[in-house]
């Protein structure tokens, strides 16, 4: 069953516009991550579904009630802030139970409801404090608590981890995802960090430009990129690009790269056509330099404990390619090598940067 | 004094500028305190002390009769009732509509709404004079000379543009994302307004009470000009009104200055505390 379904969902800003014809649906209880760069819309799209912002096109249906047009209020989603935006006045307990209290809920029933809160995000013991008193850790939690208070529907996060530091946010990462399988409810939540976007989602929607590049499970996004955007901006280290150009010879299919050829095999591409061919780092191999589709030379070395990272020069490509391997190669810079670019791991796409 | 210090041996170079800034704050402050001195002076003295011994003579005994007189007097009490009755509702009514505009034009603009609000905020550039012929005839008009009404509307107008000037700036620190979240939450705008940003503007809030109390209490142009009678006269009027009961008497005066002045000091005193800044600290960010 949908949860939530955008239909044809647009939004302009003056002349401008900034989501374009999006469709999506959303099942019960799932957890989808929009991703994509900075000012690419995807807060944008989070305050269309609370109703923050009018669309200017389209519909919006949460739980089969068409909700284009009505108020944030009535629309039963919650939305977590990027800067939490807690009352400052007011004592965490107040904070969580704010929409209750203006609800006109029973006293004795906000303290017991907050109280329940409180436990579940672990903050019972800073119930009298206020916002200014807390650690950044914990004003999350208190900013989610508040969400999960009033039993919505759906649950918006809007880069709700960016303010806090890499540690924190890996450990306030895994609490969303507990917090995700004890609530069973339908979460959307938007990164710009493709990391974040990976480790939690259900489905991952790929946000550029205001329009959906592709929406998948992390994995399906990973391995089976619709277009350079998307296989450019998923993963990391990111996919390497080499142009090049396809050619023919005695029947077969070749891939021109500067001074190297590559076989490949697709035969209905034609002659000429200029290409580029994605790579991830993991799929390069490494040969003796003789052995190799490309030779290259190593530039730099990042050695990350459980790899090294390999930034390489190669006649091929302007830019270094980069090569992920064993740490305890013993490879050094300056070294020559052979690359081979398994053909069944290479992903061809035309200029427009769609899949070929 | 002065150069004595300069020319002590020290191991800093001698900046003589805190030397100069303070004497001429010294000087300030002693010319602004003056006339506060000379009328304690002249309330704890005698009619006769003050014809024998002039105004600046520091008495021999403190006479509290003045103040005995003043305090006693069923005119004074008029007064200071009629000054209530203009300050509390115009104080009041200015600061109110001066939070509803300054609350739209921060957080609700539309088309046009920054015209308006400079229109607004030149009201404050008018000179009372240029007013006063126009306004005396309109309420003549309405038959509300010698009444309270004037002061009270002409007050509250003459203090919205300095409460939505300062109500707009105050509100607009208050991070848009806190009265979003509070409508999400289930709040109407008027909710956002006095569950979020009033208790965040207090500061601001306390700042224009004693401002417009203080302006309304202190005026003496209006009450002047639209009151005739004893019984409708403010204190202001009413001091100078005072002379014409007792000869020149320089001492109850005085005494009633003093007390007339008090109401200004307890309000500056209670809502000096919430003078404070950092209210919305803590709001957003790690
Ligand atoms: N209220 C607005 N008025 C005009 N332009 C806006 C408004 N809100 C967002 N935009 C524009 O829309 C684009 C997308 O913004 P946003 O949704 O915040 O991006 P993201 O959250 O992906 O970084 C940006 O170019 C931004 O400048
Ligand atoms: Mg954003």
């Amino acid at each position: 069953m949908a949860n939530l379904i955008l239909k044809n969902v647009s939004k302009t800003f003056g002349e401008t516009e900034v989501i374009k014809a999006v469709n999506l649906e959303v099942s019960n209880g799932e957890f989808v991550v929009f991703v994509g760069p900075s000012g690419c819309g995807k807060s944008t799209l989070l305050r269309l579904i609370t109703g923050l912002e009018e669309v200017t096109d389209g519909q919006i249906i949460i739980e089969d009630k068409d909700v284009t047009h009505l108020k944030p209020s009535k629309r039963e989603v919650a939305m977590v802030f990027q800067s939490y935006a807690l009352f400052p006045h007011l004592t965490v307990a107040e904070n969580i139970g704010f929409g209750l209290k203006l609800a006109k809920v029973p006293k004795a029933e906000i303290v017991a409801r907050v109280k329940e809160v409180a436990s579940v995000l672990r903050v019972e013991s800073l119930l009298a404090r206020k916002p200014r008193q807390l650690s950044g850790g914990q004003r999350q939690r208190v900013a989610i608590g508040r969400s999960i208070i009033r039993q919505p529907k759906v649950f918006l996060f809007d880069e709700p981890l960016s303010n806090l530091d890499a540690a924190l946010r890996v450990v306030m990462r895994i609490e969303i995802t507990r917090l995700h399988q004890n609530l069973q409810a339908t979460m959307i939540y938007v990164t710009h960090d493709q990391t974040e976007a990976m480790t939690l989602a259900d489905r991952i929607v790929v946000l550029n430009e205001g329009r959906i590049e592709q929406v998948g499970a992390p994995l399906e996004l990973y391995e089976k990129p619709a277009n350079k955007f998307v296989a450019g901006f998923i993963g990391s280290p990111a996919m390497n690009f080499i142009k090049g150009t396809v050619e023919t010879a005695d029947e077969r299919m070749f891939a021109r790269l500067g001074p190297h050829v590559m076989e490949i095999n697709k035969p209905d591409l034609k002659p000429g056509l200029a290409i580029e061919v994605g790579i991830r780092p993991e799929h390069i191999a490494i040969v003796a330099p003789e052995e190799g589709t490309l030779t290259a030379e190593v530039e730099i070395i990042e050695k990350l404990g459980v790899e090294s990272m390999l930034y390489l020069k190669t006649e091929a490509s302007q830019d270094l390619l980069t090569v992920r391997t064993d740490p305890r190669q013993t490879i050094r810079t300056g070294e020559r090598l052979g690359l081979k670019l398994p053909v069944s791991e290479c992903h061809f796409f035309d200029q427009k940067g769609n899949l070929v | 004094m002065v150069e004595q210090v300069a020319t002590l041996p020290s191991s800093r170079e001698f900046n003589p500028w805190p030397v100069v800034v303070f004497t001429c704050l010294l000087v300030l402050a002693g010319l602004f305190l003056a006339p506060t001195i000379g009328v304690i002076l002249s309330s704890i003295k005698t009619t006769r002390e003050i014809a024998e011994g002039g105004l600046w003579n520091i008495p021999t005994r403190l006479f509290l009769g003045n103040f005995v007189e003043v305090l006693a007097n069923p005119a004074v009490h008029r007064y200071f009732l009629n000054t209530l009755l203009v300050t509390l509702p115009a104080t009041a009514a200015s600061i109110a509509l001066g939070v509803l505009a300054g609350y739209v034009f921060a957080k609700l603009p539309f088309w046009g709404s920054n015209l308006i609000f400079l229109v607004l905020i030149s009201g404050m550039f008018f000179p009372p004079q240029v007013i006063l012929i126009p306004l005396f005839q309109f309420f003549n008009s309405l038959g509300l000379i010698d009444t309270l009404w004037p002061i009270i509307f002409i007050h509250t107008a003459l203090g919205i543009p300095i409460c939505t000037l300062l109500m707009r700036n105050f509100f607009a620190t208050v991070p848009n994302s806190l009265r979003e979240a509070a409508i999400l939450e289930g709040a109407n705008e008027f909710q956002v307004l006095t569950r979020v940003a009033l208790p965040l503007s207090l500061p601001a809030l306390a700042v224009l009470a004693t401002l417009q109390f203080t302006w309304i209490w202190n005026d003496f142009l209006w009450p002047l000009i639209f009151t005739q009678s004893d019984e409708k006269r403010t204190i202001m009027v009413g001091i100078v009104n005072l002379k014409g009961q007792y000869s020149v008497a320089w001492g109850v005066q005085g005494a009633l200055s003093l007390v007339a002045s008090l109401p200004t000091l307890i309000v500056f005193l209670f809502f000096q505390r919430y003078f404070i800044k950092g209210m919305t600290m803590g709001a957003v960010k790690g």
